[in-house]
């Protein structure tokens, strides 16, 4: 446990700090500007409407899955790029005890720049109408969508040097693209899984969420239930790699 | 012991241990084994040592072989880890830490008691900058900030890889004197260099590895002994050189003699009787030397003899 809290804090730090924090802070204000915007002279129902579209479509396509790229795929990645990863990893520490700290890191790290992102947009709704149900719902949402993407991403960071390129990939042409045209891919996409706890949450949101949800049933239960099964895969493949790859290059 | 590459004791066993990379062979069909006391692994820059040396900690998986730590593959039990330290030769540090959080963050993931880490630093002499950012160090610091980690594990295994790279010379000798303390004291150390005046001076065993393969094998002696067989070869610069050429040829320490766009290129076996001869016979000639320089003295050249003769 020792261990397990001492690499979740360095981790931490790790992914807070330096350059990536201000590149990631003013994308997290993203959805809450175009809120502000877009939604001004609005009538309660209207703004209510309008979070449904711009705002939460910002959130769940864009900032949560581009924050758990860039920080889950760091977890690891940057260990092994800077040397470090010798260091954590011959140590007696059980395997899923490192990678499950790291996800845990990486996921508490994205999730202050999801949460920030989805909490906005709503707060200026809950300012402009009082109506303040989609902010915890919002929230949690990404938080869960954040989880899923942080460990697929991880897994990623570890396996290439290039898995923000081949993250923004998938991103944009798997998740936003693919899963969009084929209904039945929509159970494994990962930005889906937080809205359906989203909608599960919040009244009237289903219906306005009606294309991208899809045939997917709304709740919350089921989107926690899809997330940690994917974290726990996670761990586990990224553990299993941990065993049996090398985890240096060639060298002198 | 059956041959000078094994020891009976022993902590770390590479049996028969290759690593390529693709088409690249870093590490060939090496055998050797490593127990309590200071072992040297030798070898130029490029000859397999840090691929040996990841391969022993657990870093690397041999492409055939094996290697086995404390009677456990490293690859399988974490658990060998609680007797096993690694200090890694590139800059593999967090550089956002200070060095006292390095060294602490090296107890809470070895499971070591934290009363050890102030200990740890004051044994690499870093107390003065313990408490400032890593990024700010330099490479000898930062390689005294490993160290130090390393030895907050109390671990039974040290293997260091190119530790006094960077260092200056008050730390260098006070490192090899710790390293040879930690020998003492029953622990096997593992310390590779590709200076044998710094492997001569903290080991007694030594490991020469060259082009991926185990070259020699034994005490620092024996190593020196071989080496004394080796040709010398010397580059001379004088106004005269034919003249010089002329009287060295005829001087029986010197095999043989070449003039390459006026600069001398002598060979011999005996470079003490040369090094007496030479000034005299400049002085008595009247030729003027401007610069005498050893043509061939690296490691590299010394190991590949080594092979050659093997």
């Amino acid at each position: 446990m020792r261990a397990f809290t001492a690499i979740t804090r360095v981790t931490l730090r790790q992914l807070l700090g330096g350059r990536r924090l201000l590149v990631l802070l003013p994308l997290a204000a993203i959805p809450g500007l175009v809120m502000l915007l877009g939604s001004n002279d609005m009538t309660a129902l209207g703004a209510f409407r309008f979070i449904h579209e711009a705002p939460i479509a910002i959130v769940y396509l864009i900032v949560v899955p581009i924050a758990s790229l860039v920080l889950g795929a760091a977890a690891l990645g940057d260990e092994r790029r800077d040397g470090t990863l010798s260091f954590i990893a011959l140590r007696p520490v059980r395997r899923p005890a490192i990678t499950g700290a790291k996800l845990l890191a990486s996921w508490i790290a994205a999730s202050v720049i999801g949460g920030v992102a989805a909490a906005l947009p709503a707060v200026v709704l809950g300012a402009g109408t009082g109506q303040w149900a989609p902010l915890v719902p919002m929230i949690l949402g990404a938080m869960v969508s954040t989880a899923a993407y942080s460990a697929v991403f991880m897994v990623l960071g570890h396996i290439t040097q290039r898995a923000v390129l081949v993250g923004l990939v998938y991103v944009f042409i798997w998740e936003t693209g693919i899963t969009g045209i084929a209904p039945g891919l929509a159970n494994v996409s990962l930005f889906r899984i937080g809205l359906t706890g989203y909608a599960g949450m919040v009244d009237g949101a289903p219906q306005l969420l009606d294309e991208p949800l899809g045939a997917l049933t709304p709740g919350m239960g089921g989107a926690l239930a899809k997330a940690a099964l994917i974290a726990a895969a996670g761990i586990a493949l990224t553990a299993w790699m941990l065993r049996s790859r090398d985890l240096a290059s060639e060298a002198g | 012991m059956t041959t000078p590459a094994l020891v009976a004791d022993a902590t770390i066993e590479v049996e028969r241990a290759s690593k390529w990379f693709g088409q690249k062979v870093a590490v060939s069909d090496v055998t050797c084994s490593f127990g309590p006391g200071l072992t040297g692994l030798l070898g130029p820059n490029g000859a397999g040592k840090t691929t040996l040396l990841r391969m022993m900690a657990g870093l690397l998986r041999p492409s055939d072989g094996a290697v086995t730590v404390l009677g456990s593959d490293p690859r399988r039990d974490p658990g060998v880890y609680a007797g096993l330290a690694l200090v890694p030769e590139e800059d593999a540090v967090y550089g956002f830490l200070t060095g006292r959080e390095l060294v602490r963050y090296a107890a809470d993931l070895s499971g070591a008691d934290r009363s050890g880490v102030d200990g740890a630093i004051e044994a690499v002499a870093l107390q003065d900058a313990a408490d400032r950012p890593i990024s700010g160090y330099s490479k000898g610091m930062r390689q005294r900030a490993k160290v130090a980690a390393a030895l907050v594990t109390d671990a039974r295994i040290l293997v260091l890889d190119e530790p006094l790279n960077g260092t200056d010379p008050v730390q260098r000798a006070h490192l090899i004197t710790m390293f040879r303390t930690l020998a003492a004291q029953g622990r096997t150390v593992v310390v590779s260099s590709h200076v044998l005046a710094e492997v001569e001076r903290m080991a007694d065993r030594v490991l020469a590895i060259v082009d991926g393969k185990l070259a020699a094998a034994g005490d620092v002696a024996a190593i020196r002994r071989a080496m004394t067989d080796i040709p010398y070869r010397l580059r001379i610069d004088a106004d005269q050189p034919r003249r010089l050429a002329a009287t060295l040829v005829d001087a029986g320490h010197v095999s043989s003699v070449k003039i390459e766009e006026g600069t001398l290129h002598v060979e011999t076996g005996d470079l003490g009787a040369l090094g007496v001869a030479l000034p005299a016979e400049a002085k008595r000639l009247g030729v003027r030397l401007t610069g005498v320089e050893p043509e061939d003295e690296s490691l590299e050249s010394v190991f590949r003899y080594l092979i050659r003769r093997r």
